[in-house]
């Protein structure tokens, strides 16, 4: 379609992405070395012949990639191969060890699968073609400048043999937002299955193909013909690291092609690389043909029969159904319930606790208090994974009325997060131990004794002298009596 | 006088104990050495120290036997007369003026000219078995999956296997006893075959064996080797043996098909020497692309880069239905027609080479020349199936090589076969 045709239409934008995933297993995909990544690492000593594409080494699956991959394609409700095969994709680059990269070809594990997704009040599920095994390679070190510039570059093997999993997605996607909102849910997913660790470096790498086409080649249904696709000029946006990043990389996209188009200007079928920093695309190399990458068997990697491995791999129960298990088993509201499943790791610990304690006071607890707490420090509950049964500690305190709501809220789970003690560290160091009885029986004695003005003013009606009354209680217990049982007392002795 | 059989000689002393312990054994360069550089043949490789052993050279080391050098060979394993090594030919040591045969040219050599008891060599297409046959000594190729070819440097791994040399059989059989059996390393080793015991095997005991001859390898072959055969089946009959003819007829497609899938794996396992961490310094100028073609250009020699680009080119897109897969079918169609042969017979008998040792210089103008002379080597490794050559005599002074071709982990039948032949 000519630059002027486009011009005089409304425009669909119409995006697929292809998404690589580390996967989280102890080693790397063919070999023994550890996927245990430091940043003070010494490049190059994660290494072995095997990943470092010695002369002669020769590569061995690790089943616990295929099986995080079996996990994936349940998860993604895709089917799984029989057989799984590998095969060699040929190109020539620096970082590749070997020249050719071990990958997946016509037999991917998974294969058509799909994952809902909610964009504001809309469900929209993205339909998974394919999502294949392979091997990352290293990682290039440009000395002195970027990847045009640069004196001379480095190669650090540490990363090479790392497993991937390379998502492909159906061209299901008609604006960033839901992209972004795929990519975080699937995020979650991968969490939840706890094949995938959001907060290494380079774990999430997306690629992302965008088209704009006249708003009416679309179907109703928002489906799009295939031929009409292909007819539209591609651009392939690289270098995407976020679902965050992905949204602004495509709205840069959106605009800067629908700018191209009313002035008239044609969409270059190119790649262009996402420029996290200047938030611009650069155009890399205008795509007149497609690489040829020579694919053909990798006879060193025998088939592997998986046909019984989706019935013999558990997953666990995913956040969608999670969600919505826990407003009807625990009577939570969505905001909660869906706080409350932001990762395994909360809901797991939500789960226990309310199941021993009430279910109101855990949801409050875990959501409100330490989840907001955490969050203010800038932490996560990965943070405090060890720590989860000192906090079930200080809900149960509260649970059976020995130290108050207040004290456990703003002292206790305050210094058990800066100062790392256990509750009943603090509880004792502070000492706040509900006051007995006795002792809260003769403060208020104490109260009415030393302010007859406050005792004179509470019987002429005045409303702030029960108020303070209570408080010169409260302080002489240290805050640790119940302030309605103090209330209480206080009216009973003055009515007297 | 030397007949420059290895490219580096350095002893590497083995376990004090063992099967192997009085023995003395050649490498081939393509098997890694742990700090032994490992060429193969290759000016790419020249300075190229590998870090480990090749599970093969571990469990020779354990069993006792004292290494003695890394032997010369066609650079990368690719050619057939050890004369493509950037180490210059090796000489055979019957005949000085002619080849020993290749590639494993130099470990054939170094046994013929008793500079080692036995040694390793690597057979892709007839690899261990043609200079086997050159040289007048015994070259056992096994069944794919049968010997560990971790550290054994690639040239078309869906095809080769590292296999023993030796003056007998059963000095060839003990050397496969201790290299034998499936290694965690390779996935594609298998457990059959590792506690056979072949040197037991080896007892020339052929009554009732039964013995197919596939036409198809006997056809076209030099007259004089062809009486060396006939007068080694004789003599097998002799010893209580029965022969027939079979056939084989999807090996006219063999060699075609045999030199797409080895070069089109080539092209691909040789693709890592860059220049990166391999390969001769180069005054290149510009990207790394013009870079890494500079280091190929000048570490490569003329065959290695030939089969290079025809593999290359035989993966591409357009070409890979027309050249690969088809190579693909014709092997499937290949190991059919074994598996029919081998229902009617114990074992296969055919000339290890069709041809005498060529003159030194003889075949390096004409490459097609010599891929023919691999034709009844090469549907062996298509075949995935064992086979051995052993010494049938000589003709006009020259050794000729008889070769048997067993079931899949049917290495003690050839083995039995082989040593009756030396009766």
């Amino acid at each position: 379609m000519t630059a002027q045709a486009l011009q005089q239409r409304d425009l669909a934008v119409v995006i697929g992405l292809e998404v690589h995933v580390q996967l989280e297993t102890d080693t790397k995909i063919f070999c023994g070395c550890s996927t245990e990544s430091a940043d003070d690492e010494a490049p190059n000593t994660r290494t072995c012949p095997v990943c470092l594409g010695l002369p002669g080494a020769l590569p061995v699956l690790n089943e616990a990639a295929v099986e995080a991959a079996v996990k994936v394609g349940k998860a993604l409700d895709a089917d799984i191969a029989e057989e799984t095969r590998f095969h060699r994709k040929n190109y020539y680059y620096p970082d590749l060890p070997k020249n050719f990269q071990i990958t997946q070809y016509d037999a991917p594990i998974c294969a058509d699968g799909a994952l809902e997704v909610s964009v504001e009040d809309d469900r929209r599920e993205i339909g998974i073609g394919r999502a294949h095994l392979e091997e990352d390679p290293g990682s290039l070190q440009h000395e002195g400048g970027s990847i045009e510039t640069a004196d001379h570059t480095l190669v650090d093997y540490n990363r090479a043999g790392t497993p991937l999993m390379e998502i492909v997605t159906e061209p299901d996607f008609r604006g960033p937002g839901e992209v972004r909102a795929f990519l975080a849910k699937l995020e979650e997913v991968l969490e939840y299955l706890g094949v995938f660790d959001a907060s290494r470096d380079g774990s999430l790498r997306i690629d992302a193909n965008i088209s704009l086409m006249p708003a009416d080649e679309m179907a109703d249904d928002g489906s799009v013909d295939e031929a009409a696709l292909e007819a539209a000029n591609r651009t392939e946006v690289k270098n995407i690291s976020s679902h965050k990043g992905a949204e602004k990389a495509l709205a840069y996209e959106v605009t800067r092609q629908k700018n191209a188009v009313e002035r008239g200007r044609e969409i270059e079928q190119e790649t262009r690389h996402w420029d996290e920093s200047r938030g611009i695309t650069v155009s890399m190399r205008s795509k007149e043909e497609e690489k040829d990458y020579r694919y053909f068997r990798e006879a060193d990697l025998p088939p592997l029969q998986v046909a019984d491995w989706k019935e013999r791999i558990p997953i666990p129960e995913l956040p969608d159904a999670r969600r919505e298990r826990f407003r009807e088993a625990y009577g939570l509201d969505a905001e909660a319930a869906a706080k409350l499943t932001s990762t395994k790791e909360v809901a797991d610990f939500f789960e226990d606790v309310a199941d021993r304690f009430d279910a109101g006071l855990a949801a409050t607890w875990v959501a409100d208090d330490l989840l907001g707490e955490l969050n203010y420090r800038d932490m996560t509950i990965t943070d405090v994974s060890g720590r989860l049964d000192e906090f079930a500690r200080l809900i149960e305190l509260v649970d059976t009325d020995e130290i108050t709501e207040k004290n456990a809220r703003e002292v206790v789970l305050r210094t058990m997060l800066d100062e790392g003690h256990t509750p009943e560290e603090v509880v004792e160091r502070e000492g706040l131990g509900k006051a007995g009885d006795d002792a809260v029986a003769a403060a208020v004695e104490a109260a009415i004794e030393e302010n007859p003005d406050a005792v004179e003013d509470y019987h002429d009606g005045e409303g702030g002298a029960l108020n303070f009354l209570v408080g010169q209680v409260m302080s002489k217990t240290g805050g640790s009596a119940d302030p309605g049982t103090v209330n209480g007392l206080l009216r009973e002795r003055l009515d007297e | 006088m030397s007949v420059d059989a290895f490219i580096t000689e350095e002893t590497i002393q083995g376990a004090d104990d063992g099967p192997l312990a009085d023995r003395t054994v050649a490498i081939k360069d393509n098997i890694s050495t742990a700090g032994v550089r490992t060429t193969c043949g290759s000016e790419m490789l020249a300075d190229y120290v590998p870090p480990y052993d090749a599970t093969v050279v571990e469990r020779l080391k354990r069993a006792g036997a004292t290494l003695v050098g890394k032997t010369n060979m066609d650079e990368f394993g690719m050619g057939t007369t050890t004369e493509t090594s950037a180490f210059g030919p090796t000489k055979n040591p019957v005949d000085e003026s002619r080849v020993p045969g290749g590639s494993s040219g130099g470990s054939a050599a170094a046994v013929a000219a008793g500079e080692a008891d036995v040694a390793l060599g690597s057979d892709t297409g007839g690899s261990v078995r043609c200079p086997a046959a050159f040289c007048g000594v015994v070259g056992i190729k096994p069944t794919y999956g049968l010997v560990s070819r971790y550290g054994l440097v690639a040239y078309a791994n869906s095809l080769e296997q590292i296999g023993p040399l030796a003056p007998t059989v059963e000095g060839a059989a003990e050397v496969l006893d201790v290299i034998a059996g499936p290694d965690e390393r390779d996935a594609t080793t298998r457990e059959a075959g590792a506690d056979a015991d072949y040197a037991s095997a080896a007892d020339g005991d052929v009554e009732g064996l039964s013995i197919g001859v596939p036409t198809e390898l006997i056809e076209g072959a030099d007259e004089r080797v062809i009486e060396r055969f006939e007068a080694t089946l004789d003599d097998l009959r002799a010893q209580g043996a029965e022969t027939h003819e079979v056939s084989l007829p999807s090996v006219e497609r063999a060699v075609q098909a045999y030199y797409v899938i080895a070069m089109s794996e080539a092209s691909s396992n040789l693709a890592r020497f860059d220049g990166v961490r391999y390969g001769p310094e180069t005054d290149a100028d510009g990207n790394w692309n013009d870079s890494f073609a500079q280091v190929r250009e000048e570490g490569f020699g003329d065959e290695v880069k030939r089969r290079i680009l025809l593999g290359t080119y035989a993966l591409s897109a357009g070409y890979h239905d027309k050249y690969y897969a088809k190579a693909q079918d014709a092997r499937a169609w290949l190991k059919q027609d074994f598996d029919e042969a081998l229902a009617e017979a114990d074992v296969l008998a055919s000339p290890t080479m069709p041809v005498l040792p060529f003159e030194l210089g003889e075949s390096l103008d004409d490459p097609l020349q010599m891929y023919l002379a691999d034709a009844n080597t090469v549907p062996v490794n298509l075949a995935n199936l064992p086979a051995v050559s052993v010494p049938a005599g000589r003709a006009d002074g020259l050794p000729v090589g008889f070769q048997l071709i067993g079931s899949a982990f049917g290495e003690r039948e050839i083995i039995r076969a082989a040593s009756a032949v030396e009766n």
